[in-house]
């Protein structure tokens, strides 16, 4: 194992590691624009420039290896000199537009310009005009006069994706980024390129002039797209979602995450259920509670099938408490699964469950002998099999043809409650309608299709009136005299860890 | 009979509501708005206007009027609503009553008016009538006296009727200062009556007409310049305005014993204020000003060293002197009053120790110093 | 109580002049009356009164005064604001709105196209003055905030701020 010195503090790292990291490792923040820990090495920004004893060229610290008795000095003069002039060199033609840039407050040029240059332009020509909001792909919109050629978005679409769709064409002031010829940036993880794009000059048209990136807060969660499960940063501002930022997680999703799942935070504000509702009737949730236990209770009595639909698109918190109210409030072993159908896939993160918890949903209610099709529901409910029915979630994991046969066959239900986020065909038709809140809302767990469990927190206060699903069943389940009390989420987590322990104990034993 | 009656009536109108009220009314208005902003550099009220006249701000004081009346009436939950509602009454009567035997002028003379040798007015061949104060009496100072020390039981029951802590230490601090300052007030004054020899008001301004050496008018600040401003002093906590202003401190106790009155029963409270002002003033004036008394002025003609000349005519004269008089007693009250104003916009109000000290180790020994030296003198000529 | 710092302080020794107040009270009247005998004076021109009849007299207002916002102009008419937020970011009264949308004219390329300020809510600090990089907002406008019947009249919106705003000298996005 090679011994460094950098900037007098020894360390010593592991053969074949860079400067730059290395440096990084002891403490030292090296700048840079084109190196990117997921991508080749180029070091054409020659931001990162560090001064090696012996060498009498400056080295770039991204791309030298260290070697034993290597003694590094990123802060010397020669060092700041040489950051500066490249700073100066790259702000020749930039427009220091950053009040229109969507990249200000974000920006490794504007961070790096106040860091480690914070001098006047000297140009006193005119600067190169270039392309402005070139519509590089249908996401993702280029400004040739804010890119610094760091090729970043190049390397991206050749090592990443495979697609191959950019490159830098002309030379010297005149060279840009640009789709070859025919082509355009329209692979499915084309918003990437924004995210690693140092500057402003490839941004999501999605996010574009929304929201300043400062006045967002915040919160860690993961996509509910699909079943992999990407970890995100949940940026909102307001009580409102602007943008999903993928967060790095090597065992899931690297850097990146796919820009149909980018997306799928709209759907937290569109057409939300923010009432209880009743028949049509607006109410509040005391009114809305005591109705329902009514209902519900008249329904268990009658002798009628109870029908649940548990959703693979809740949290584990909210299943387990769902498996808990069917099983010992409404006694019903009638358990469907609903959730998304399944749609396209590829080889890299897109997964075909278009749903964020199946496996957590198997996992809950594996041990409850069987958990029925979706499919089966709609004819148990033509044949009269189910008459009352407790749904979770809008979504209905069957075709267009099907679906209807569905909606159609719910005008034979004597009840039917609906707890979910949207409004829609379902709940015109529900007799009960409960508002539940989205994944930003409140806290839980997602497993993904690789049996990862991944916690996400709540950014902001449900919106309306609406509650977590845990927290519904256990109105329901006090306005019907029944014992399920939790104050806190991690209370349920706990509790379901133990469960599900016991289970697989149980499970294991007779396999013996 | 049915005529003195009625003489007595228009006097009463005359002087109470004509003079005092009015007086009084305006001098919360012009004295203490008008005058003030005038001292501060600033222009006063001037919003308020009739048709879109608002000569000096006038209009502001019958708004406040109008307002005052308007308002709700409150008395405070637990408050003794009979003695709440008596209170004010028990300020502004003994204001108003005293002014009974307030002389604006010498009495009516239906004969001639000679003037001695000693410049004394004597009536030959006809005899007094009583036009120019409401009441001749005399005893009219004690009178005066005893009224107004009655008023001190309107403050200190508003004080204890209205069921509030600030009020009853307002009243405690009013009756406090009322007592304190009456003495030194009565005490003031004995001196001058051992010179003068009697209680009687009129007879008082009377004797004030004579001149020493012929040109020095005898008036009471002559021979007393010490009881004078004693009297102004005590006269000035009396009326329990600034630098008085203790049983109303506001920045201490809210407003003292003003504090839980609202509408017509606050404002008759203010009012009595005002007219104590003027009452005292009014008494300043009789006793140490000459009252309606203006030197070389005589009913009889001018006099000085000696020289005696009657312009327009005996007669004629009488009646010039007559109108001279009331004006000069009514200017003399206005001056005083004004004066007092300005007092209040000069100094800053006192700390209740230093009231207390003032009244009792400074003007209570002055003023029985001033009675024994006085005493002595009169004793020895 | 022991440890109470106690400053002494020496008082002026008053003389028996002083003492006695009557010559230093008829000083302050003294005072008093001239004032009072100056402002009565029949020519206003003599009197020391501060005092402005307001509505009859207007204010003058210094040259630095901060009145209503304005939106400045380009030389083409069109807003200046490139809708960059700073203003509503440093607001502490958070009264500044703006939504910011894509322009036709690609070298403008951001506009507001919703941009209300609530002046009610405005605190008068001139801190979106101070963060505006581009001279399109200014509190010169000279007027001040004038007292409104509703709410809602006081939401000034893009178009009415623009309407009081004038050409600005300065070159849009600084020297090239």
């Amino acid at each position: 194992m090679p011994k460094v010195t950098i900037n007098g503090t020894e360390i010593e790292v592991e053969k074949g590691t860079t400067i730059l990291r290395a440096a990084a490792q002891a403490g030292y923040e090296v700048p840079h624009f084109c190196y990117h820990p997921a991508l080749s090495i180029p070091a054409n920004c020659r931001m990162c420039l560090v001064e090696v004893e012996g060498s009498w060229k400056l080295q770039p610290s991204c791309y030298s290896q260290v070697s034993d008795g290597m003694v590094v000095n990123t802060k010397s003069e020669r060092v700041i000199k040489a950051q500066k002039a490249v700073l100066e060199f790259i702000l020749i033609n930039h427009p220091v537009d950053c009040p229109i840039c969507d990249q200000a407050g974000e920006c490794k040029l504007q961070d790096y310009y106040m860091a480690y240059d914070a001098q006047e332009s000297r140009l006193r020509t005119e600067k190169t005009a270039k392309v402005k909001v070139f519509p590089i792909g249908p996401e993702v919109l280029y400004d040739g006069e804010r890119c610094i050629l760091c090729t970043r978005c190049v390397r991206f679409c050749e090592e990443i994706t495979g697609t191959n769709e950019l490159t830098i064409i002309q030379r010297g002031d005149a060279a840009e980024i640009r789709p070859f010829p025919g082509r355009s940036l329209d692979n499915p993880y084309s918003v990437c390129t924004a995210d690693i794009c140092p500057v402003g000059a490839l941004t999501s048209r999605d996010f574009r002039f929304k929201c300043r990136v400062w006045l967002l807060s915040s919160t860690d969660s993961v996509c509910t797209g699909c079943s992999n499960g990407c970890n995100i940063h949940l940026e909102h501002f307001r009580n409102e979602v602007q943008r999903y930022r993928p967060r790095f997680n090597p065992d899931v999703n690297d850097y990146w995450m796919c820009d149909a799942g980018r997306l799928t935070y709209k759907a937290i504000h569109t057409d939300r259920l923010t009432r209880p509702m009743s028949n049509g009737a607006e109410l509040n949730w005391h009114g809305v509670s005591g109705t329902a236990a009514d209902k519900l209770g008249r329904a268990i009595e009658d002798k009628g099938t109870f029908g649940f639909v548990v959703s693979p698109q809740a949290s584990c918190e909210d299943l387990f408490l769902a498996r808990r109210f069917a099983k010992e409030v409404l006694g019903t072993e009638r358990i469907y699964v609903g959730g998304n159908p399944d749609g396209f896939e590829d080889d890299f993160l897109i997964k075909a469950d278009k749903n964020p918890n199946t496996r957590g949903l198997q996992t809950i209610f594996g041990h409850e002998g069987e958990l029925r099709d979706f499919g089966a529901l709609i004819d148990d409910i033509e044949s009269g099999a189910v008459t009352s029915l407790y749904m979770m979630e809008t979504q209905i994991p069957v075709a267009t043809e099907e679906s209807a046969r569905f909606v159609s066959a719910l005008d034979k239900l004597d009840l039917f409650v609906l707890q979910a986020q949207h409004h829609g065909e379902l709940s015109t038709k529900a007799h009960i309608a409960l508002p539940a809140c989205s994944h930003a809302e409140t806290e839980g767990t997602f497993v993904n299709f690789d049996g990862i469990a991944q916690e996400f927190d709540r950014a902001f206060a449900p919106l309306g009136e609406s509650l977590p699903h845990w927290q519904i069943f256990m109105r329901l389940a006090r306005a019907m005299n029944h014992k399920l009390t939790y104050t806190f989420v991690h209370q349920i987590r706990k509790e379901m860890f133990e469960d599900s322990a016991a289970t697989e104990e149980a499970s294991q034993t007779p396999a013996e | 009979m049915m005529v003195e009656v009625l003489i007595s009536l228009v006097k009463i109108f005359v002087i109470v509501l004509g003079f005092v009220m009015a007086v009084a009314g305006l001098l919360t208005l012009l004295g203490d708005r008008k005058q003030s902003s005038k001292i501060q550099n600033r222009v006063g009220p001037n919003r308020a206007k009739i048709l879109g006249i608002g000569v000096l701000g006038i209009p502001h004081f019958l708004a406040d009027g109008l307002k005052l009346v308007l308002k709700e009436n409150i008395v405070p939950a637990g408050a003794n609503r009979f003695l709440h509602t008596l209170a004010p009454v028990l300020v502004l009567a003994p204001a108003l009553i005293g002014w009974a035997v307030i002389p604006f002028m010498d009495h009516y003379c239906t004969g001639t008016m000679q003037t001695t040798a000693e410049y004394t007015e004597i009536c030959v061949g006809g005899e007094w009538k009583n036009y120019f104060s409401i009441m001749h009496l005399n005893a009219g100072l004690l009178f005066a006296f005893a009224i107004a020390a009655i008023s001190v039981y309107g403050a200190a029951i508003a004080g204890w009727a209205s069921n509030s802590k600030y009020s009853l230490l307002g009243g405690l601090r009013s009756s406090a200062q009322m007592i304190s300052y009456e003495v030194s007030m009565g005490l003031s004054l004995a001196g001058i009556l051992l010179i003068y020899g009697t209680l009687d008001l009129n007879e008082m301004a009377r004797m004030q007409g004579y001149l020493l050496w012929d040109w020095l008018p005898m008036w009471g600040v002559v021979v007393q310049p010490l009881a004078f401003f004693l009297f102004f002093l005590a006269g000035m906590a009396e009326t329990k305005r600034a630098p008085f202003d203790l049983p109303e401190g506001e920045s201490e106790i809210v407003a003292g014993y003003l504090t839980e009155y609202s509408t017509m029963k606050f404002a008759g409270m203010q009012l009595a204020e005002y007219a104590a002002t003027v009452f005292i003033a009014a008494l300043i004036a009789v006793i140490f000003l000459g009252g309606w008394q203006i030197p070389y002025v005589y009913a009889d003609g001018i006099r000085i060293f000696d020289n005696h000349w009657v312009p327009f005519g005996e007669q004629a004269w009488y009646w010039i002197s007559i109108f001279l008089r009331v004006h000069a007693m009514i200017f003399k009250i206005l001056v005083l009053v004004w004066l007092q104003f300005m007092m209040r916009w000069t100094l800053p109000r006192f700390r209740y120790d230093q009231v207390m000290t003032l009244g009792w180790k400074i003007l209570l020994p002055l003023s029985i110093a001033n009675l024994f030296v006085t005493a002595l003198i009169v004793t020895l000529l | 109580m022991a440890n109470v710092n106690v400053k002494v302080i020496d008082r002026e020794p008053q003389s028996l002049w002083e003492k006695s107040y009557i010559p230093e009270i008829i000083r302050g009247l003294a005072v008093t009356t001239g004032h009072f005998f100056r402002n009565l004076n029949p020519s206003k021109e003599k009197r020391t009164t501060f005092t402005r009849n307001y509505p009859e007299e207007p204010t003058i207002y210094p040259e630095r005064y901060r009145g209503l916002h304005r939106l400045m102009l380009r030389d083409d008419g069109q807003v200046r604001c490139v809708a960059c937020m700073c203003c509503s970011t440093i607001c502490p009264a958070d009264c500044i709105h703006i939504e910011a949308a894509e322009h036709d004219d690609p070298t403008i390329e951001k506009y507001p196209s919703v941009f209300v300020i609530d002046e009610l809510r405005c605190i008068v600090c001139g801190l979106c003055v101070e963060a505006c990089p581009c001279d399109a907002i200014r509190m010169d406008s000279g007027v001040h905030i004038p007292p409104y019947g509703e709410r809602n009249e006081a939401f000034y919106d893009r178009d009415l701020l623009m309407s009081m705003g004038g050409r600005s000298q300065a070159v849009q996005g600084g020297k090239r």
